[in-house]
């Protein structure tokens, strides 16, 4: 017995054990934002619709600076022979009614159409997500707050942009504030809801224990989980805002004759429809490339965005 | 119940509290029920009591997070539960910390370690410089067992025992004076409990701590605490130190408890029979029952008439123990 004991002591020996290096972790660093664009280029068919979107954007702002177009301009207006003509390498998208160049036409349009809905969403979104921030986490603000929403997100949409286009007379300042002067209450809701969602979990009630004021709490708490939220709903909202800009146009209420817009070109257009469809179907064909590219990447992002993804 | 009783000076004193939350209806929940008792200095005094028994109710009144509805709780001789001054909040916040269940829910996901652990330096400014402030992150992160290195890490990359010493050394940062550990080790794996009330008791003795451990499990409390309260249903029916509850269980309530504890010998746990409790065999005449001192340190929450069959059980368990 003995003797087995002390073979056995000869066969083994103890390993030496450092209590620290168990507690190394061999993972490589991670950081949130590199892997977010990480897995947001990882989908070729992503990249290929983030690049044409950026070439249209880029586009819509350069091309109008050179063409010059304005919808009252018409040279053309008596030269019959410039007028209606098909898509050709000279022409084209072709020309319209009045002889200008439908291309000129589309691309003054769209750049319009963009600036007024990203302009319009950042103003919404830079109003709506502090007060929605705010509005989730105070019960105070909530009593009253929901009140304030029952009563300005039930005003009639297409209503305040009647009055509001006759009162401030069409143009894009108007636009602009009839797209977010109720909307970004509805912003606000949305992220309330969010917030409320977190706003009692475990760890902001940990950060108050260290006394954590809530400014502080919203900003490292809060804001950094709803992200991908945010993205989703921003890729939402310019498309959205963009066919808002179209039918507003399109009815009349829109930017006015003054300014070339999307909305503007297809309600002008439709009626030259039987004769020459593709006067109608080049402008929605550009607003569908666009929302639904926009669409495609802001999905996307918050996708990427959301670090379940991230493995 | 006071320090001139047993010469120890008293840190914290939860007097006559009641806790109770609005249901929506005219009737309003009571989570906890006129609860009376001091913590000593320097102690660990456990909270013990089955799920939804408002232990973790009371621990968060302490920390100010449950208003208390009757009654008062002082800090070091001064009222903290109410309305406070700012300051006198500020204080609390400085002085009383809280250690989490669960250590994976009350980290925020995405912040570092860096700044879960040096929240609360950020807050009250706890720091002369960037360097400083670094310098103390480390610090604390190596008292528990961490390395500097994990600084940049995020919650995520950590195992449940390197996350729920973070929750330590978030706490440990602030230098408070007493700490209430809401069942710090139920959410861990067994193998890293003892690892984690180690460090807690390791902390204790450097840092002079005062605990107050809320638990289920009475095995662990008898390692780590001093004394013992146990409360049911929001009522604390019995507190004594440690070795005492074990060896004189009186009320039916702690009998039971202790009845369903696992036991390490295969023979003993064999023959182990858990007691039911059964609250109608208790004294139904409906004499409010209050907390009597039935030995030095030792209470129990019983009517005039169940005050004297303690006492009686109590002899003769004493005897038994004399005898052997």
């Amino acid at each position: 017995m003995e003797n087995e004991n002390k073979n056995l002591n000869d066969l083994f020996t103890f390993a030496e054990f450092d209590e620290m290096e168990s507690e190394h972790i061999a993972a490589p660093r991670y950081s949130y934002w590199k892997s977010v664009f990480r897995t947001f280029f990882r989908n070729k068919f992503t990249v290929a619709v983030a690049i044409l979107l950026l070439f249209i954007l880029v586009f819509a702002i350069v091309q109008p600076m050179r063409s010059g177009y304005s919808p009252i301009i018409a040279p053309n207006i008596n030269n019959a022979e410039m007028k209606f003509l098909k898509p050709s390498p000279e022409h084209i998208f072709g020309t319209d009614h009045v002889g200008n160049e439908v291309f000129d036409a589309v691309w003054a349009g769209a750049r319009n159409s963009i600036i007024i809905s990203f302009v319009s969403v950042a103003i919404n979104m830079l109003i709506g997500v502090p007060v929605g921030a705010l509005w989730g986490f105070s019960k105070k603000m909530d009593k009253w707050m929901i009140e304030v929403y029952n009563i300005v997100a039930n005003i009639p949409f297409l209503l305040l942009a009647m009055i509001l286009c006759y009162v401030l007379g069409a143009g894009m300042k108007s636009l602009i504030i009839t797209m977010t002067c109720t909307e970004w209450i509805i912003v606000a809701y949305f992220i309330r809801t969010q917030v409320m969602i977190i706003r009692d979990r475990e760890y902001n009630m940990a950060s108050k224990c260290l006394g954590t004021r809530t400014g502080t709490m919203i900003v490292k708490n809060i804001l950094p989980y709803l992200i991908s939220v945010i993205m989703t709903y921003i890729s939402r909202m310019i498309p959205s805002l963009i066919s808002y800009e179209v039918f507003l146009s399109y009815l009349g209420l829109g930017l006015g004759t003054t300014n070339a817009s999307l909305g503007q070109s297809i309600s002008l257009y439709t009626s030259y429809m039987r004769g020459y469809p593709h006067l109608f179907w080049i402008p929605v064909g550009v607003l569908a490339i666009i929302s639904i590219s926009l669409y495609i990447v802001g999905q996307k992002l918050a996708d990427a965005a959301d670090p379940r993804t991230h493995m | 119940m006071s320090s001139n009783n047993t010469g120890r000076e008293v840190i914290l004193s939860i007097k006559h509290v009641d806790i109770s939350f609005d249901t929506g209806h005219k009737k309003k929940f009571v989570a906890v029920k006129d609860a009376n008792f001091d913590i000593y200095k320097g102690e660990t005094f456990a909270l013990v009591g089955e799920s939804g028994s408002g232990k973790t109710t009371l621990g968060r009144a302490i920390l100010r997070i449950n208003p208390c509805s009757a009654g008062e709780i002082d800090f070091e001789g001064k009222r903290i539960s109410g309305k406070i001054s700012r300051e006198e909040d500020r204080n609390v916040v400085r002085n009383i910390q809280m250690i989490f269940q669960d250590p994976a829910a009350s980290l925020n996901e995405r912040a570092t370690i860096e700044y879960c652990v040096s929240e609360g330096l950020y807050n009250f400014h706890l720091y002369k410089d960037e360097a400083d402030r670094i310098a103390k992150v480390d610090k604390a992160l190596q008292d528990v067992g961490l390395l500097p290195e994990h600084k940049s890490r995020y919650p995520h990359e950590f195992s449940g025992g390197q996350r729920q010493r973070v929750g330590i050394a978030r706490a440990m940062i602030m230098d408070p004076k007493f700490i209430v550990a809401d069942e710090p080790i139920s959410a861990l794996d067994v193998s890293i409990r003892a690892q984690v009330l180690n460090l807690m008791n390791k902390l204790k003795a450097e840092k002079n701590l005062t605990y107050l451990f809320i638990a289920h499990d009475l095995s662990v409390v008898r390692f780590i605490a001093d004394r013992i309260a146990v409360i049911h249903l929001g009522e604390i029916v019995e507190i004594a130190d440690s070795e005492t509850l074990f060896k004189y269980p009186l009320h039916p309530y702690t009998v039971s408890l202790l009845s369903a504890v696992p036991m390490p010998d295969p023979v003993v746990e064999r023959t182990r029979r858990a007691i039911v409790y059964d609250p109608s065999k208790l004294d139904q005449s409906g004499e409010k029952r209050v907390l009597k001192e039935i030995r030095p340190g030792h209470f129990v929450f019983a009517t005039t008439k169940e005050y004297a069959g303690y006492e009686e059980k109590l002899a003769v368990m004493e005897k038994e123990e004399q005898n052997n």
